[in-house]
């Protein structure tokens, strides 16, 4: 296989793997809740996304339509799934004690009974969502661009731009990041935990929806298909480090790399391997990621 | 106020005045007192609502001969008791007797036995279902137990468990299909497998904080399901691995297969349990009990390897997770590869979650609870996962520890209760709270607060200017009823604080000292007021106790 086709697919898949790492990223550093439940969200979303273009979009509206109606439906999903997470875990829980234990036992709990009743719902055979981008191709210096690629990167990387964008500008983002900063402070200045948390897990929700909605275009949804997003946009986010939305970024691109190289070199079946080897090896020399800082790390 | 509590005033005659030895007042303004019962039958009353209070903290007691209050069976040939017994005697009728502490060993051994006995009493139509998923309660409650240890004891939050038991597995299936390694060697060759992986996957847990490494384990977790599904060497077409040597004699009858499945599973979960009492209980769990979470670097500063112990544990749970895998493949013939899914681990943290983390008998409890959904109530089908997921969240939410922390927290919520409670019944000033009042042994002193309140309080109504001016005339002899009351109740106070006179000279100037009430502690000067003639003192002296019984 050609070395930049790969690295074109390896980058293509960190972008969305790199929605949730900054995701989980942004939840753990605001809020001090581990959410796993994003595999829920996703496979939520990506179920809602299906639903609308079977039922709602291929009958009543236009075909030019259906990309922003299935997207928006995902990222609308997604930010509802979050919002639950929000409301059944993290507002009972975020004032007991072991709050980080059990609100990451919380969020796995849910993602078990999410999954089976995703399960019971739609079966276990898995769907498939319409493209969203087309069919059309771009050729590069050699490289084969297909429509899919570069509307994922595109859309990933204009997602993350809104969401940065937005929590430096607007007033909601700048009580986010005083809630990443110093959660206790913030709420002594007057910053509601319960209402900064559902912001954060809409937000969160909204970039797990997307992702799904991006990634279900070429592989599928299935009550489970969220497992493998999480566990990569996780392993990234650790890489990176917790808290930190370029670390995350970083991390995703220089695992993409790693992917790319272990395909070229290695073989297809040990990607993990290298992958885990490399964040092993970054988190023994940083333990708390590439652009994670010891002391400003959360403490909850 | 009612009239009989009100004083009036009226114009007081010395009796003494008829026979002419009077020294002082003949006569003086004061006031008519009111009955000094009044104050006792208003406070009998009671107004408030009144709770029953006190511990509800029951041991079983039994007597003893006095001769023999401090026997102890031991463990032959430790120095450990069977059980931890306090002798002591009654205090209401001086009878021995004996008390245990510590009912959990007679539980355990009561649970232990119910579970040997299980088959016996399993209906005959459900014996051979009910012991197939006895076994396999046995070898997760195994596995539980190992990881209440590595999560509880040693703190590492890892997820990995479930991927060392199936690495352990899967290897030692396939050198006993590849290389036909016997059954009883399959198990110190999980064991061997397991360490190796504890040490593998030990070294970012040096680095690694406790979220951070559950992460990465979760990854890790991936890692080998990937790894085992994808390999050719591991049958990545049949599912699992199967074909291994197996204790279980297939020419058995089924029936027999399935008791020595069960009695095996059984005895490995006791293996187990005696795993986690001799780490647990002995020194290394000592040692870390010491350092919680957040607190290590006192323990560090202490003297205590926190780091060494928790790898220590962890090294040795993972041998005997190993060792748990080879049982696995020699019991079951080799493995399927869904002991390494998200689901699995998802279940066995529902296992551990509702029984309470950190906690054998939590591991145990979950496990069984769970294993009994999933593996016997088959007919509920996808429900059964959420009922589990249901379990698994209402305990994380409303349960700080677990089912076995309810106790604490339903003894730290009645507390806090309590205490509201408390504060809101509590007008009464001197007297102690019910609460306190059941932790004081002499009752005695409960009575005197509240005789004593009641007294300060009926006293309060008798300073009056008439009084105070009356004494001011004449501080000793014969005084009115009203101020000869005071009197007394200032006479008889505590040593301690009690005012007093210091003359200057033989004949003053005067200032007022308070004794320390402790015998040979010097008295300490109350002001530097002083009082040229005697009178002026003892009426300063009286002001001042005035003032302080109006305070009170």
């Amino acid at each position: 296989m050609d070395i930049a086709f790969i690295f074109v697919n390896a980058i293509t898949v960190a972008a969305i793997y790199g929605l949730i790492a900054v995701a989980v990223s942004i939840t753990w550093s605001s809020l001090g809740l581990i959410n796993l439940a994003y595999g829920f969200i996703y496979s939520f979303a990506g179920y809602s996304a299906w639903l609308v273009a079977t039922y709602v979009a291929r009958q009543y509206l236009d075909p030019a339509l259906h990309p922003f109606v299935i997207a928006a439906t995902g990222i609308l999903a997604g930010a509802l799934g979050g919002i639950l997470v929000c409301l059944v875990v993290f507002i009972p829980l975020h004032d007991k004690p072991a709050f980080t234990s059990r609100g990451m036992i919380a969020t796995l709990a849910i993602s078990l009974i999410g999954s089976q009743l995703l399960l019971m719902a739609f079966g276990p055979t898995a769907k498939s969502l319409p493209e969203l981008f087309g069919r059309w191709r771009v050729k590069f210096m050699d490289i084969t661009l297909t429509a899919d690629k570069i509307g994922i990167v595109v859309c990933s990387a204009l997602m993350l731009a809104v969401v940065v964008m937005w929590m430096r500008s607007s007033r909601r983002g700048l009580e986010i990041r005083a809630m990443m900063m110093n959660p206790h402070a913030a709420s002594i200045v007057g910053i509601g935990i319960r209402r900064t948390g559902i912001y954060v897990m809409a937000l969160t929700g909204a970039m797990a929806g997307l992702a799904a909605v991006l990634l279900s275009q070429t592989y599928f949804i299935s009550p489970f298909s969220g497992l493998t997003p999480l566990i990569k946009g996780v392993s990234i986010a650790l890489c990176g480090g917790l808290g930190s939305i370029q670390g995350a970024v970083i991390a995703a691109i220089l695992l993409g790399l790693v992917e790319a190289l272990t395909n070229k070199f290695m073989g297809g079946q040990y990607v993990l391997m290298t992958q885990f080897l490399f964040i092993i090896l970054v988190l023994i020399v940083r333990p708390r990621g590439i652009s994670g800082l010891l002391d400003k790390a959360r403490e909850q | 106020m009612s009239d009989a509590t009100t004083p009036k005033t009226y114009r007081w005659k010395n009796p003494l005045s008829a026979w002419e030895t009077t020294t002082g007042n003949d006569e003086a303004d004061s006031i008519t007192v009111a009955d000094p019962a009044m104050p006792w039958q208003a406070s009998k009353g009671f107004k408030v609502e009144t709770h029953p209070v006190g511990r509800l903290k029951y041991f079983v007691v039994w007597p003893a001969h006095g001769a023999r209050t401090w026997d102890r069976a031991r463990w032959w040939p430790t120095r450990r008791n069977f059980l931890n017994i306090k002798g002591l005697y009654n205090r209401k009728t001086a009878v021995a007797e004996k008390k245990i502490l510590d009912r959990k060993p007679i539980y355990w051994l009561l649970c232990l036995i119910a579970l040997a006995l299980g088959p016996i009493l399993f209906p005959e139509n459900q014996t051979n279902a009910l012991l197939t998923a006895g076994a396999t309660f046995g070898i997760f409650a195994a596995i539980n137990v190992c990881w209440t240890l590595i999560i509880g004891t040693a703190s590492i939050f890892s997820l990995a468990t479930y991927a060392v038991v199936g690495t352990a597995a899967f290897v030692t299936s396939f050198l006993s299909i590849q290389y036909g390694v016997p059954w009883y060697f399959l198990m110190p060759a999980g064991a061997l497998i397991g360490l190796a992986f504890g040490v593998l996957i030990a070294i970012p847990a040096l680095r690694l904080d406790g979220f951070y490494y559950a992460l990465l384990t979760l990854g890790l977790n991936e890692l080998f399901r990937v790894f085992f599904t994808t390999s050719k060497q591991f049958g990545s077409a049949s599912g699992g691995l199967y074909g291994a040597d197996s204790f279980i004699n297939p020419d058995w009858e089924p029936l027999t297969q399935s008791y020595v499945a069960y009695y095996a599973a059984f005895g490995l979960l006791v293996a187990s349990l005696f795993l986690f009492r001799f780490i647990n209980g002995k020194r290394l769990g000592r040692v870390l009990r010491m350092a919680p979470e957040k607190r290590e670097a006192f323990a560090a500063a202490c003297g205590v390897d926190y780091k060494r112990a928790r790898i220590t544990i962890f090294l040795a749970t993972s041998t005997a997770l190993g060792f748990i895998g080879g049982f696995y493949a020699a019991q079951y013939r080799g493995v399927a590869y869904s002991i390494f899914d998200f689901q699995t681990v998802l279940l066995g943290l529902a296992m551990v979650t509702i029984g309470g983390i950190g906690r054998a008998e939590g591991a145990v409890l979950g496990t069984l609870v769970v294993i009994f959904l999933r593996d016997v109530l088959i007919e509920f089908g996808p429900i059964r996962y959420l009922i589990i997921g249901a379990a698994m969240l209402a305990v994380v939410l409303f349960l700080n520890n677990g089912y076995f922390g309810i106790r604490k927290q339903f003894n730290a919520w009645r507390a806090k209760k309590r205490g509201e409670w408390r504060s809101t019944r509590a007008e009464k000033g001197g007297e102690l709270l019910p609460e306190e009042a059941t932790e004081i042994d002499d009752k005695d002193h409960l009575y005197f607060r509240r005789y004593d309140k009641m007294q300060r309080d009926y006293l309060k109504t008798l300073i009056k200017p008439e009084i105070i001016e009356e004494h001011r005339r004449q501080p000793l002899g014969q005084h009115s009823e009203a101020l000869e009351r005071v009197l007394l109740y200032f006479r008889r106070a505590k040593m301690e604080d009690k005012y007093a006179l210091r003359s200057a000279g033989p004949h003053g100037p005067y200032k007022i000292i308070a004794f320390s009430g402790t015998r040979g502690v010097s008295p300490r000067l109350v002001d530097d007021r002083e009082f040229v003639t005697l009178d002026e003192a003892y009426h300063g002296v009286f002001m001042r106790r005035v003032h302080d019984l109006l305070e009170s």
